[in-house]
C-alpha cells in the first residue's frame, strides 16, 4: 500500500513531447482513472510509473521512495494489460505464480495467495488450463490474479477491458471495482471508455495532448467540466455546443446565436464576456433538453431528423436552424422524423465556454 | 478420379526421389558380386561392407567428431543468434539500426570470399588441427539472427513488459518467454545449421589433416579419393555415406513438425 506522486513529469519521444507538466498525487488506496483520447499520453504515464518507459524530466514517487530511475521489478507495481500478456506456454496457475516464484516466495505462501486470488476471481476451475483454452474474460481474470498475488504497492490497469465484448466488459468492470475495494490497493486505471471512467474511479484525470485538463470526482467533472474539451469528451451522447454571444436583457443574461435566444442566470464570472461581447460557446447536455409543449416556455424550435430509441431513453436528433442538436428524452410517443419539435432547456445546467475553451461557469454546479 | 491421378503423380515423384536413396541403402548390405545391380533387396544380406569401412578408416571417431562439431555449432548459433536477435528486435540502444543493416550485409558476402582470410586467421591463431578451427568460424550466423529477429518482432510488447514486471532480467525473458514461443523458428534454424555443419567438407579439408580430428564427410571424401575406384570399393563407400546421412534423416524426422510449421509461417527456404 502506498501513495503515488508524479512531479512535473515530462516525456519526449525524439522531438515529440507526449507528456508534459504532469503533476498528480494519488492517495493510498485510491482508484484514479486516467481518461483521454488516443495519443493523449495516458498509457505513457502508466508505463513511466511501471518503469517500462524512461522519464525525460521530473520525478515519480511510490510511497516514500523516489522510483524515477528504478527498473520495473524494483518498483513493487503490478500491471494488467489490454491483451492480457499471459505466457501462452504456462497454465493459469503458473502464470499467476510466476512473479512470486521469481521472487523466491516460499511455496506454501505462493499456494495460499494463488488460492486467495482464485477465490476472489472465481478462477478455481481454470487454474490448470493454458490461456488458449480460456475465454477472453477468463484470461483477463488470470491477468488480474497475477497482479493480485504479487500484493504490490500499486496496481496499474492499461485498458484492461478493451478486448472484451460489451456484456463481459460490464461484468469485468464490476469485478475490478469489487476487487479493488476489497483489497484496497492504490490503483491507476487507464481507459478511453466513458462508462469505465465514470463508474470506476474515486477520481478522474482527463488528459489531452499530454497535459492534465481536469482532475476531480467523476460526477464533478461531469457536472462542471473545466473546459470545452472535457465537456465534449465526458458524457454520452456528447454535449451540444452552440456558438454565439452573451447579452444583457431585463431579467438577466441571454445567449444569442443568430435568431436563437436562450436566457440564463447572471453570474459574475460571465461579466467580462458580456462586456467585451466576445464569442462564447454555450454547452447543453442532451439530457438537459426536453420535449416541450408548444404552448409552454419554448426556447428551441426545430425539425426532428432521427429518433433513436434505446429503450428507456430516446435520442432525438434535431435540426435547429441548421445546427444539429441531440436531446436525450424518456421514451414515449415520439414525433415522426421530419416533424416540427419544440425543445425546452433547463437553465440550471447550462455551460458557457470562452473562446479559448475554458469554462466561464466553473463552480456553479451544486445541485 | 482426379484424386487418383494426383496420388499416382505424387507416387511417381516419391519413387524418383526415394529410389536412389533406397538403392544406396540396399547396396551397402549386398555382397561384392551383387553390387551394381538395380535390385533393392540383397540376395545375401551382409554387414561386411560396414565392417570393411569401419576397419579401414576411423569412421567411429569421425562420427563422434562430426556430432560434437555440428552440435556445438548448432547450440551456439541458437544461443548467440537468439540473443543477438532479441537485442536487435527488442532493446533500444544507439547503433541498433546500423547493426541491423550490417547483419543483412553479411549475408551478401559469399563464403568463398572469406575462406582465405579466415584460413589465414586460423593459421595465425595456431588453431590448425583443432576442434576450435572447425567450430569457431561458425558460431555466429547472420541468417539465424535475421530469422529469429523477424519472429521476435511479432511477440507482443506487453508480454515483455509483463515479464519485466514479474521480475525477469533480459536473459531470462529470452530463454523462458521467447524461446518457448519460438520453437518453430528455432527448430528451422537448428536443422539448417546442423545440416550445414554436418555436411561441410571444404573447410575441414583445409584446416584438419590429423585423421583423428576429421569429420565424417571429410573422412568419407578422403576415403573415397584414396580408396581406389571400382565396384568392389563402392559398397564400403556407400556404407560410409549411410553413416553420414542417417543422423540427419533421424533429426529431420524428429523435428519435421516444427520445421514444416516454421517454413509455412516464415516462408524461408532451406
Amino acid at each position: 500500500m502506498a501513495n503515488v506522486a508524479f512531479k512535473r513529469v515530462r516525456k519526449d519521444f525524439g522531438t515529440t513531447t507526449v507528456v508534459q507538466d504532469f503533476d498528480l498525487h494519488v492517495a493510498d488506496g485510491e482508484l484514479v482513472v486516467l481518461v483521454g483520447g488516443s495519443g493523449c499520453g495516458k498509457s505513457t504515464i502508466l508505463r513511466m510509473l511501471a518503469g517500462l518507459e524512461s522519464v525525460t524530466s521530473g520525478t515519480v514517487h511510490i510511497g516514500e521512495r523516489e522510483v524515477t530511475h528504478l527498473p520495473p521489478r524494483e518498483r513493487d507495481v503490478a500491471m494488467v494489460f489490454q491483451d492480457y500478456a499471459l505466457y501462452p506456454h504456462f497454465t493459469a496457475r503458473e502464470n499467476i505464480s510466476l512473479g512470486l516464484r521469481l521472487r523466491k516466495v516460499p511455496k506454501a505462501e505462493i499456494d495460499r495467495r494463488v488460492r486467495w486470488a482464485a477465490e476472489i476471481l472465481e478462477l478455481e476451475p481454470f487454474l490448470d488450463r493454458k490461456p488458449k483454452q480460456m475465454s477472453g474474460g477468463q484470461r483477463q481474470r488470470i491477468a488480474m490474479g497475477r497482479a493480485m498475488v504479487r500484493e504490490p504497492a500499486v496496481f496499474l490497469f492499461d485498458e484492461p477491458l478493451s478486448n472484451l465484448d460489451a456484456a463481459l466488459r460490464g461484468q469485468m468492470r464490476h469485478e475490478i471495482a469489487r476487487m479493488q475495494r476489497r483489497i484496497g490497493t492504490t490503483t491507476l486505471y487507464v481507459t478511453h471508455d466513458q462508462m469505465e471512467a465514470m463508474t470506476l474511479g474515486d477520481r478522474l484525470v482527463v488528459l489531452d495532448g499530454g497535459r492534465i485538463l481536469q482532475v476531480g470526482r467523476p460526477i464533478d467533472v461531469y457536472r462542471a467540466p473545466a473546459n470545452r474539451f472535457v465537456a465534449g469528451f465526458i458524457g454520452t451522447p456528447p454535449m451540444n455546443f452552440l456558438d454565439g454571444r452573451l447579452e444583457r436583457d431585463l431579467d438577466g443574461l441571454v445567449f444569442v446565436s443568430d435568431a436563437l435566444q436562450i436566457p440564463l442566470a447572471a453570474k459574475r464570472s460571465l461579466d467580462t464576456a458580456v462586456e467585451s461581447r466576445e464569442a462564447v460557446t454555450l454547452g447543453v447536455r442532451p439530457e438537459n433538453l426536453a420535449l416541450a409543449d408548444a404552448s409552454g416556455p419554448v426556447t428551441l424550435r426545430g425539425q426532428l431528423v432521427l429518433a433513436e430509441v434505446l429503450g428507456a431513453t430516446t435520442h432525438l436528433h434535431v435540426d435547429v436552424g441548421g445546427r444539429p442538436l441531440i436531446a436525450a428524452v424518456p421514451s414515449g410517443p415520439a414525433p415522426a422524423p421530419g416533424a416540427a419539435v419544440a425543445l425546452s432547456v433547463d437553465p440550471r445546467w447550462l455551460h458557457v465556454f470562452a473562446a479559448d475553451g475554458s469554462s466561464l461557469l466553473p463552480d456553479s454546479r451544486d445541485p | 478420379m482426379r484424386r487418383a491421378v494426383f496420388y499416382v503423380v505424387l507416387g511417381l515423384a516419391a519413387v524418383a526421389f526415394l529410389y536412389p536413396f533406397l538403392w544406396m541403402a540396399a547396396t551397402t548390405f549386398k555382397s561384392p558380386a551383387e553390387v551394381g545391380g538395380l535390385s533393392l533387396i540383397p540376395d545375401q544380406p551382409t554387414l561386411e561392407n560396414y565392417r570393411l569401412m569401419w576397419a579401414r578408416a576411423p569412421f567411429g571417431r569421425a562420427l563422434i567428431n562430426s556430432l560434437f562439431v555440428a552440435t556445438t555449432i548448432t547450440v551456439s548459433v541458437l544461443v548467440f543468434g537468439s540473443a543477438a536477435a532479441y537485442a536487435l528486435a527488442r532493446l533500444r540502444f544507439p547503433g541498433r539500426g546500423i547493426l541491423n543493416t550490417v547483419t543483412v550485409a553479411v549475408l551478401l558476402v559469399p563464403a568463398q570470399l572469406t575462406l582465405i582470410p579466415t584460413y589465414t586467421l586460423i593459421v595465425e591463431l595456431g588453431w590448425i588441427d583443432s576442434y576450435a578451427a572447425l567450430i569457431a568460424p561458425y558460431v555466429f550466423n547472420a541468417m539465424a539472427i535475421l530469422i529469429l529477429r523477424q519472429f521476435f518482432l511479432q511477440v507482443p510488447r506487453s508480454l515483455m513488459d509483463s515479464a519485466r514486471l514479474d521480475g525477469m532480467g533480459e536473459l531470462r525473458i529470452l530463454f523462458t518467454v521467447f524461446w518457448p514461443l519460438a520453437k518453430a523458428p528455432l527448430a528451422t534454424v537448428g536443422i539448417l545449421t546442423f545440416m550445414g555443419a554436418w555436411n561441410e567438407v571444404l573447410w575441414p579439408l583445409l584446416v584438419v589433416r590429423d585423421e583423428q580430428l576429421m569429420t565424417l564427410p571429410q573422412l568419407l571424401t578422403v576415403f573415397s579419393l584414396g580408396g581406389g575406384a571400382g565396384p568392389r570399393q563402392l559398397a564400403p563407400k556407400l556404407a560410409a555415406a549411410m553413416v553420414l546421412v542417417v543422423p540427419v534423416v533421424a533429426a529431420y524426422t524428429f523435428l519435421q513438425r516444427y520445421f514444416i510449421e516454421s517454413m509455412a509461417s516464415t516462408g524461408i527456404k532451406g
